[in-house]
């Protein structure tokens, strides 16, 4: 049984609910436009991310009801549980947009990619912070996290999600620079990474994989084929101007020149209709949330505290700038949502019990009466 | 097993110290760091799409979202100076596909290629033609397609999926072939025309005057285009329409042209398979009431487009359908040129009415002997007797007398050698030579005895024949050229009238109202008297002044010795009739000019008298009745 000691509502985060409120609240407000004209869904997105919100609630309060120190024993089971998920969507599940995976639970259909990203943060976190080495890790006592990531990295590879996947290596190389590593182990790593890019590139990749790639680098040249989605999210977003269109007024959104509107490219819609002014907001209220992540991990009061907030941060802050650079044209597309924004409740959820964890990493920033009665 | 073994492992790794967090949280700054680059560079990206270049997406992005598509405007009618319509339009229903709503396109293109008598590899060729363009596009596959084929259709929409009926107006031509050369014809504008079009007007594709009056006219019988603004998503289904312009039709043209005239001279001409043209005006104003070019083009192989056969037909005619003879063929005027020779005679003092000179068949000057047509001679002629039995001899002389340059001077006075500024393209100018013309042309010095060839209308002459008419319009007004003009009123689809008919004097000939009199009282002679060249041209009732004349078209004598009917039609002479009529107060002027058609009075003639029977028909009816009831 957990006690609650009345110092975790004294340091309950008002700043961070704060922020994760506004978000979530322009994100929701967003959702409406995006994917109207509503009739076109069986039930219309913004209700059932409204739904998914009410879950990512539940997930957060989940999220801080216990000790995140005993996440480092919780980890075991999460990460076999998720690893047996993406293993069963694999085999059984529901294929969607020729990459992505899906388990149908009936009521919701679960991506099991998503959860495995934050499986990946806490298991890194949880490894980095029991071993600690003065002059940085060698290659040797990398291996563990290597495998720890290499084996959800294969089995969403293999969906095959090059985009998803990718987040895993993302991941995992910020986290491991962060605890510091050798200099040797840097060039080992640096080196064995270009081999298997080549290699990837040769061998692995399917040919729709290298199109996107190609698309990327010129898509102008074929504004009706694979570079459409660029070329028209640049549209939207830069025919907002400097102050939008207005609330519900963007054209291409409702008018489906925009794909993928209210998943991937559902900042394209803000950038419509709200223009510049309106993005620098939203933009501005995103990335204060990030960097009050960072400010919690800087009072976090054990290093597994520090490295849970950072990586935390970490998950949200490359898929935001993934997906941001993607809609302004500085990336090819792939499948990276904006965390928070776009629909999708594995996502949301996933990313709620993310910043569920970071509100618990703050508001046990003191030190455990455990550990002072001990 | 194994990775319980593995979680184990990690369990057993020993806790941290206080300094090792400090440095930890110290590298925190650095992903601080990293973030607001991040920021940073996203910032700077929105500002340079929505505020940079905001307003160039913007139009992008209205460009995306709205369609525009241009409905044709109805041309503007034809109509005659009575009202009649000439020229108006009709629904042409076009077969067209949208790739977009096609299911199973080569079934369907299977089935239709029967229906729409065409081989399916035909069919497949527009397709691929069009391949690059948006899909919601249409394609045309067949234009103007009968009744039976569109009912068709229609019932089996459900066989022909994707496939639609585009409905555009073409012209409908209500007399044939009436004045077709005058008004011309449409066609696709070309890419030469679309590069000089004005845009905003313009579109490839579209149907524009291509000859004639409705390329002259082209401004006023377009119209302006509608626009229906649809806003289509990206798939290019149509959401909703947002605006639509009416398109605004064109503005109808009444002509000065008298379609019954035009009728009557049109199957003289045709009946007699007469190569040559036809021009009737009013003497008094330059209203053009017939202009006929014979043979004439076939309009309806214009409608939809000429096929390549039909082009080449054209082109290969020695009859020269394309031209239109009235205005855009230069011909020696022969015999009808003697006017402007003893106007000029007159005019210079060198002859009067009462000069005489004699005719025995022939005129000998320099070493060369110059014949009269008459063999035997026109015995003493004075300038009367001259005009109505055409008596080379004497115009040999008068136009030695006074010369090559006042002939032209004179020429040019009743509007020869010079544009008549008619309402049609490509007009000739003629030629009206002087000394100084052939030696900067011809590099060559006067010769004396070619002034005796022009006197009598050959030589260097030309004339076209709208010219010759405006010349016979002139003498009978007693001096006044005007331009011919072919419009009456041009009116815009309220009723507006934008333009109306106007009477433009290019040249009044003054001083000489005396000699006018006496060629014209020559000229009903012709006609009127018992020994004139055009008696057969006279109509009980009305009194007509007018002029044969016979155009040599080649010098050789090799073929004067055949009967008429042997000689080759190429070599056979020109035949001309100019008139005016009545005599007493001259309204009209026919010019008749028959390429090969020998002599003016028998091979023009009979035109004239036709147009000039239909245009007084009404008042010879009167008049005999009233003669009737006297008796």
């Amino acid at each position: 049984m957990i006690r609650m000691d009345r110092r975790l509502f004294e340091h309950f985060d008002m700043i961070l609910m704060l922020f994760i409120c506004m978000v979530c609240t322009m994100a929701l407000f967003n959702l409406y436009s995006a994917s109207f004209p509503h009739s076109e869904y069986g039930v219309a997105p913004y209700v059932r991310q409204g739904y998914f919100f009410l879950m990512g609630v539940c997930a957060f309060v989940f999220a801080i009801s216990f000790d995140y120190r005993e996440l480092h024993s919780l980890n075991y089971p999460f990460y076999v549980l998720i690893i047996f998920l993406l293993v069963i969507a694999f085999f059984v599940g529901d294929e969607a947009g020729g990459s992505q995976r899906w388990i149908n639970l009936g009521f919701f259909r679960l991506q099991p990619s998503e959860p495995a990203k934050l499986m990946l943060v806490i298991a890194l976190a949880s490894f980095y912070s029991r071993k600690e080495v003065a002059d940085g890790y060698s290659i040797r006592q990398l291996l563990v996290p290597v495998g720890l990531t290499a084996i959800p990295f294969v089995l969403i590879l293999l969906q095959p999600d090059l985009g998803t996947s990718l987040m895993f290596g993302i991941i995992f190389v910020s986290m491991t620079v962060f605890v510091k590593l050798r200099m040797s182990t840097y060039v080992i790593m640096g080196s064995l990474a270009l081999g298997l890019g080549g290699f990837a590139w040769e061998q692995l990749l399917k040919p729709y994989q290298k199109q996107r790639i190609q698309t990327f680098l010129n898509p102008e040249k074929d504004p009706m084929g694979h570079g459409y989605q660029i070329v028209q999210s640049k549209i939207a977003v830069g025919s907002g101007g400097t102050f939008g269109k207005g609330y519900m007024e963007g054209t291409q959104g409702h008018l489906h020149f925009l794909p993928e509107r209210h998943t991937d490219f559902a900042f394209a819609v803000w950038g419509e209709e709200w223009g510049f002014a309106g993005s620098l907001i939203f933009l501005g209220i995103y990335f204060m949330l990030l960097l009050w992540g960072i400010y919690v991990a800087m009072h976090a009061k054990d290093r597994f505290g520090v490295l849970l907030a950072f990586g935390v941060v970490t998950l949200i802050f490359w898929q935001a700038i993934i997906n941001l650079l993607m809609i302004l044209g500085f990336l090819p597309v792939v499948g990276i949502p904006l965390p928070l924004v776009s629909y999708g409740g594995s996502s949301l959820l996933t990313t709620m019990f993310a910043l569920g964890i970071l509100m618990n990493v703050r508001m046990r920033r003191f030190q455990s009466l455990q550990s002072v009665e001990t | 097993m194994g990775l319980k073994l593995f979680f184990k492992e990690i369990d057993d790794i020993s806790e941290h110290d206080e300094g090792a967090l400090d440095l930890l949280k110290k590298r925190l700054l650095g992903a601080a760091v990293v973030i607001i680059v991040f920021f940073t560079i996203i910032v700077l990206r929105l500002w340079s799409l929505q505020v940079t270049h905001g307003k160039d997406y913007e139009r992008r992005a209205y460009n995306n979202r709205v369609q525009v598509q241009r409905v044709v405007a109805p041309r503007g009618h034809i109509l005659d100076r009575n009202g009649n319509e000439i020229v108006t339009n009709r629904p042409s229903f076009n077969v067209v596909l949208i790739r977009k709503d096609s299911r199973d396109l080569g079934a369907v293109l299977k089935r239709l290629a029967p229906v729409l008598e065409k081989d399916v590899s035909e069919l497949w060729k527009k397709i691929r033609e069009a391949s690059g363009t948006p899909r919601y596009l249409p394609i045309r596959l067949k234009e103007d397609i009968d009744w039976e084929t569109l009912a068709y259709l229609e019932n089996h929409n459900h066989d022909f999926s994707g496939v639609r009926i585009e409905v555009q107006p073409v012209r409908v031509y209500h007399y044939g072939n009436l004045a077709a050369n005058t008004l011309g014809y449409l066609g696709s504008i070309s890419k030469k025309e679309l590069a000089k079009a004005d845009k905003k007007i313009y579109s490839g594709g579209d149907i524009i005057g291509k000859r004639g009056l409705e390329r002259l006219r082209e401004s006023d019988l377009r119209g302006e285009k509608g626009k229906n603004y649809s806003e289509v998503n990206a798939k290019g289904f149509e959401q909703q329409l947002l605006k639509s312009i009416d398109p605004l039709p064109g503005r109808e043209i009444r002509l000065t042209l008298d379609v019954a005239l035009q009728q009557v001279a049109e199957t003289f001409m045709d009946a007699g398979e007469k190569s040559g043209a036809v021009v009737a005006m009013e003497v008094n104003t330059g209203r053009l009431l017939t202009v006929v070019s014979t043979p004439s083009i076939h309009i309806d192989q214009f409608v939809g487009g000429i096929s390549h056969t039909n082009w080449k037909a054209l082109l290969d005619n020695p009859k020269h359908p394309l031209i239109n003879k009235a205005v855009q063929a230069n011909y020696p005027p022969g015999s009808t040129y003697k006017m402007v020779t003893a106007l000029a005679g007159l005019g210079k003092g060198v002859i009067n009415e009462h000069t005489v000179f004699y005719c025995p068949g022939y005129y000998r000057f320099g070493n060369r002997t110059y014949r009269c047509w008459k063999r035997g001679g026109h015995g003493p002629v004075n300038l009367k007797k001259a005009i109505s039995q055409s008596c080379d001899v004497y115009f040999y002389q008068v136009g030695q007398r006074v010369g090559v340059n006042s002939l032209a001077e004179y020429a040019q006075k009743l509007g020869l050698g010079k544009k008549t500024g008619v309402d049609m393209e490509h007009e000739k100018r003629g030629l009206t030579p002087t000394k100084e013309w052939k030696l900067k042309y011809r590099k060559g010095k006067w010769q004396e005895g070619e002034t005796l060839s022009v006197a009598i209308g050959q030589g260097f002459n030309l004339v076209t024949p709208i010219q010759m008419c405006v010349m016979t319009a002139t003498l009978a007004n007693g001096g006044r050229v005007y331009r011919p003009q072919l419009v009456e009123t041009v009116v815009d689809p309220e009723g507006n009238v934008v333009e109306s008919f106007k009477p433009e004097m290019v040249n009044e000939v003054k001083g000489l109202d005396r000699y006018f009199r006496l060629i014209r009282e020559g000229m009903v002679e012709v006609v009127q008297g018992k020994r004139g060249t055009a008696r057969s041209v006279a109509i009980e009732g009305l009194r007509i002044g007018g002029k044969t004349g016979t155009a040599q078209v080649v010098k050789i004598a090799v073929y004067r010795h055949l009967k008429e009917k042997d000689i080759p039609y190429k070599f056979r002479d020109h035949a001309w009739f100019t008139c005016y009529a009545p005599a007493e107060h001259p309204e009209i002027a026919v010019t008749v000019m028959v390429e090969h058609g020998l002599h003016g009075g028998s091979g023009a003639g009979p035109v004239a008298r036709a147009i000039l029977s239909e245009y007084f028909r009404n008042r010879l009816e009167n008049v005999n009745s009233e003669m009737a009831i006297a008796h």
